[in-house]
């Protein structure tokens, strides 16, 4: 018989003892916790003050491998793989041919010839349909590596306690192999908070070793198991978006206007049209690079005071979300709607209300003055908020 | 030091390659060069030897199925003498046991039907007209559906609108209705005699590896038709003769022919055909890169699948070719009794979809269906069907297998047959990949099926002959306008540079 339950990760025996909301998500097929309490304070907080432990094991993972596996990677995504060092991360999306969003996910680079790639969504048919006469084997790993997610300032400090080696000289987006309490894992200076972290890689059957491991020696720096709501707070903060919420991947977007760009998306950086010979879009990048983007994601603040005066009006104080809001919110300039937020949140380290907003050009320029729909008392109306550049928080910690 | 042309042509088949090579204006610089052809195809072909020499082409028919578009453009005539026969006149002979061959005219008809007789002319008409409006769809350069098409295709689109407009109401509600059906279905319409219903099926699947039961049938039937100018080939001369004709008109522009020169390699430079690299090394620069070359040869083998976007290369490894003919040529002592001309031994529509039933699980028809050509002493024979993929054994042994198949068939119905051979030599669908290029031995350059024609040939969005590489057009019988070597596609290139 078919089984259409969903899954749940080698961490499961630990997360659910721990679940007390009951407050579970699906993920990629999986069950992961949304939240371990009632509120997200606690784990909100854990992640930007000490070190907030995050179950990320349903992330889609590939390892390439093979003679042409940088050739591959190179191909399919839009950074110059050729480039990276054997023990670096880099950070991309891909596209399709027509230069629009695919997915996104992190390539480290494991040995000279082996490569894990990360994903929100399967792309084992398209990485397949990419290496088309290419020595290199694909093999999804997604339900054979259980991954850890250790974000905070803490979380450096806690690794020093468990590791083998000391993980003081791991930079920004490198990793390293490691032990924890003997354990082999992998460990990547990565993470989806905007804030100091690691991301712990292991076999599923040292998941709960590797738990115990750091929950016992964490114990004393305010380690907190975080479910993915408070994390979705905090990568708002981090001005990092979210594929199926910020994004349409383009292989399964039902019209044109719901594909993006990287340069829609911000992801300029990412986009290494220097590097040599052909990549998956190439040439619908290199025009919209020299033609411009229509659209850009960009951060919206919103005007606190604006928002108490359209409160004041019905008697109320401003009503704030408790959690990030994966709602589309219309975006106005006067009365015409120039685009939309796709996440918005409160931040309580910034006590701002935020939001990443897809806006038209010339809106996305950073300063202009905009309307951000929210909702009243039943009632849509339009509080004042700012174009502002993400990341909206960046501690001075992430990359040193 | 590389030399530099406006145009080469690579893979300069005698018909679609070589006529759009005398399409090109004169003041261009340009080469073609036939790949992989070791014979001297556009002279007479040496298929035994130099002392036994037949006059054969070795994988064509005996007649072209070129286009007669071509003829007055080109002004071949000037160049060879050749004429055009018109349709009417083209008859093929299924033959039976008893040795009472038929012949395909409304006369030989009428001995075995009257009622055949009597709808013969009616069908040849249907047939002619269908004929007319595919030879303008295949002249219209489709559109690169689902993109948006501008002015220039519309109008040929209008053209084809128009002409099945002329077509009047009943005549182009049966040619649409036509295409997918079955041949059976179709023949089963006007005639009620095994023999006709059998001998004209089975020009529905000549070449193709379909069985005439099968949906689509009806097109390849009114593509054959229209290739052929009727049953059997016009007789525009012979395929040799039109090549050299084609290849005199390519000299007299100042284009230049090399042959035995394979090529490796297309040269690409971000996404820019730059030139070719030939096996020898040498290497040929041109402004624009025509691949007559099928389409899965032209992109997975020569420009390689690092240089295309994913989704084309899918669609390109998913065109369907499946080769299934073999040819056998056979050269006698000329007591073999066979009548001259084309013949075919279709006895009846469940043998040919028997014949076909065989090459879905690998096997080589036992009873197969032949069309044989005979000219003097020559005797050659189109037989299907023969995979390309055997399930068992290889075909270096089941060679002589199809020999011995086709012999067998044959002297079932002229017993002289067998002891008047002297030589013979057989090629197969190997044969036809390893010395001829053509990837599975697909004669057409992909399978003529409903999903593989007018704007989904060779793959959807790239009907226009352009590729995902600048400079590189593909101008075979892989495109639009294919398969065959009627030209057409040849011709429609030139068009769109």
């Amino acid at each position: 018989m078919l089984n259409l339950n969903l899954k749940t990760t080698p961490f499961h025996e630990r997360t659910s003892a721990l679940c007390q909301p009951q407050n579970w998500r699906k993920w990629a097929g999986y069950f992961v916790v949304g939240s371990y309490e009632h509120v997200l304070d606690r784990e909100y907080w854990a992640i930007r003050n000490s070190a907030a432990l995050i179950d990320v094991t349903p992330l889609m993972k590939y390892i390439i491998k093979g003679k042409d596996a940088a050739a591959l990677l190179h191909r399919v995504t839009t950074r110059n793989v050729h480039k990276m060092k054997v023990g670096q991360v880099a950070y991309t999306g891909w596209c399709d041919e027509e230069g629009k969003m695919i997915d996104d996910g992190t390539i480290s680079r494991l040995e000279e010839s082996t490569f894990r790639l990360t994903a929100a969504e399967p792309n084992l048919r398209w990485l397949t349909m990419n290496a088309v006469g290419m020595d290199v084997s694909i093999t999804e790993v997604t339900d054979d590596v259980a991954a850890l997610s250790f974000q905070g300032p803490n979380t450096r400090k806690v690794l020093n306690l468990v590791c083998e080696k000391p993980v003081d000289e791991l930079k920004y987006f490198r990793l390293m192999t490691n032990k924890i309490h003997g354990v082999e894992v992998t460990i990547s200076r990565t993470g989806y908070t905007g804030d100091l972290g690691y991301e712990i890689w292991m076999d599923n059957k040292d998941a709960l070793k590797v738990w115990d491991a750091l929950m016992e020696a964490g114990s004393d720096y305010g380690i907190t198991p975080v479910g993915i709501l408070a994390m979705d707070m905090a990568r708002v903060e981090a001005g990092l978006f979210m594929l199926d919420v910020d994004y349409t991947s383009a292989s399964h977007a039902w019209i044109e206007s719901q594909k993006s760009s990287p340069f829609e998306l911000g992801l300029d950086w990412t986009v290494a049209l220097d590097k040599p010979g052909y990549f998956v879009g190439r040439r619908a990048l290199e025009k919209e690079k020299r033609e411009g983007s229509a659209w850009k994601m960009v951060g919206l603040a919103v005007d606190w005071v604006g928002m108490e005066n359209i409160f004041k009006q019905v008697g109320l104080p401003p009503q704030i979300p408790g959690s990030a809001v994966r709602a589309s919110l219309p975006v106005m300039v006067g009365n015409v709607q120039v685009g939309y937020a796709s996440t918005s949140t409160w931040s309580p380290l910034l006590k701002t209300y935020i939001a990443l907003a897809h806006l038209q050009k010339p809106y996305y320029e950073i300063g202009t003055d905009v309307r951000m729909e929210i909702t009243v008392e039943h009632h849509r109306q339009h509080a004042p908020a700012k174009v502002v550049k993400l990341p909206f928080y960046e501690p001075e910690w992430k990359k040193k | 030091m590389a030399t530099h042309y406006d145009n080469y042509h690579h893979g300069a088949g005698h018909s679609n390659g070589f006529l759009l090579l005398a399409y090109l204006p004169t003041k261009q610089k340009f080469l073609g060069l036939r790949t992989r052809f070791h014979h001297r195809q556009f002279r007479k072909i040496q298929i035994f030897g130099d002392n036994d020499s037949i006059d054969f082409p070795t994988i064509c028919e005996r007649d072209s199925s070129c286009s007669r578009h071509y003829f007055k453009d080109l002004k071949l005539r000037t160049h060879t003498g050749l004429t055009v026969d018109s349709c009417s006149e083209n008859h093929s002979s299924p033959v039976q046991t008893d040795g009472n061959h038929l012949t395909l005219d409304a006369e030989s008809i009428k001995r075995i039907s009257e009622k055949d007789a009597a709808c013969f002319p009616e069908f040849v008409r249907f047939m002619n007209k269908c004929a007319s409006i595919l030879d303008t769809a295949y002249a219209t350069i489709m559109p690169r559906l689902p993109m948006n098409f501008g002015i220039k295709e519309g109008f040929g689109l209008m053209e084809l609108g128009l002409e099945l407009k002329l077509a009047g109401r009943k005549d182009m509600l049966n040619f649409i209705r036509a295409l997918p059906m079955t041949a059976q279905e179709l023949v089963e319409e006007y005639f009620e005699s095994e023999i006709v219903k059998a001998a004209i099926a089975s020009l529905g699947i000549h070449g193709f590896t379909l069985g005439p039961m099968g949906a689509g049938t009806g097109y390849t039937l009114i593509h054959n038709w229209m290739n052929r100018g009727g049953l059997a080939h016009v007789n525009v001369g012979k395929a040799g003769e039109i090549t050299q004709a084609l290849a005199n008109a390519i000299k007299a522009s100042g284009g230049e022919i090399r042959t035995e020169a394979e090529v490796a390699s297309i040269k690409v430079e971000s996404q820019i055909a730059k030139g070719v690299v030939l096996a020898n090394g040498e290497e040929i620069l041109a402004n624009q890169i025509l691949s007559s070359a099928d389409p899965k040869h032209t992109f997975l083998k020569l420009v390689g699948a690092q240089d295309l976007p994913p989704e084309f290369v899918w669609h390109t490894q998913s065109i369907k070719m499946r080769g299934s003919v073999a040819k056998i040529h056979l050269q006698t002592n000329g007591s073999h009794g066979i009548p001259e001309g084309t013949l075919v031994v279709a006895p009846s529509i469940k043998y040919l979809e028997k014949a076909y039933d065989a090459t879905k699980y690998g096997e080589i028809s036992e009873k197969p269906y032949l069309e044989v050509t005979t000219s003097g002493n020559a005797v050659s024979i189109h037989f299907q069907f023969a995979p390309y993929n055997l399930k068992l054994g290889t075909w270096n042994v089941e060679r002589e297998k199809v020999e011995k198949l086709a012999i067998d068939t044959l002297a079932e119905y002229f017993p002289n047959l067998k002891s008047s051979i002297v030589n013979r030599k057989s090629i197969t669908p190997q044969d036809l990949e390893s010395i001829y290029g053509l990837t599975e031995g697909d004669l057409n350059h992909g399978q003529l099926m409903l999903d593989q024609f007018l704007f989904m040939r060779p793959i959807p969005g790239w009907s226009n002959h352009k590729t995902p590489i600048d400079n590189l057009y593909l101008c075979g019988s892989g495109v639009h306008g294919g398969g065959g070597v009627s030209g057409v596609s040849g011709r429609n290139v030139v068009r769109v540079l």
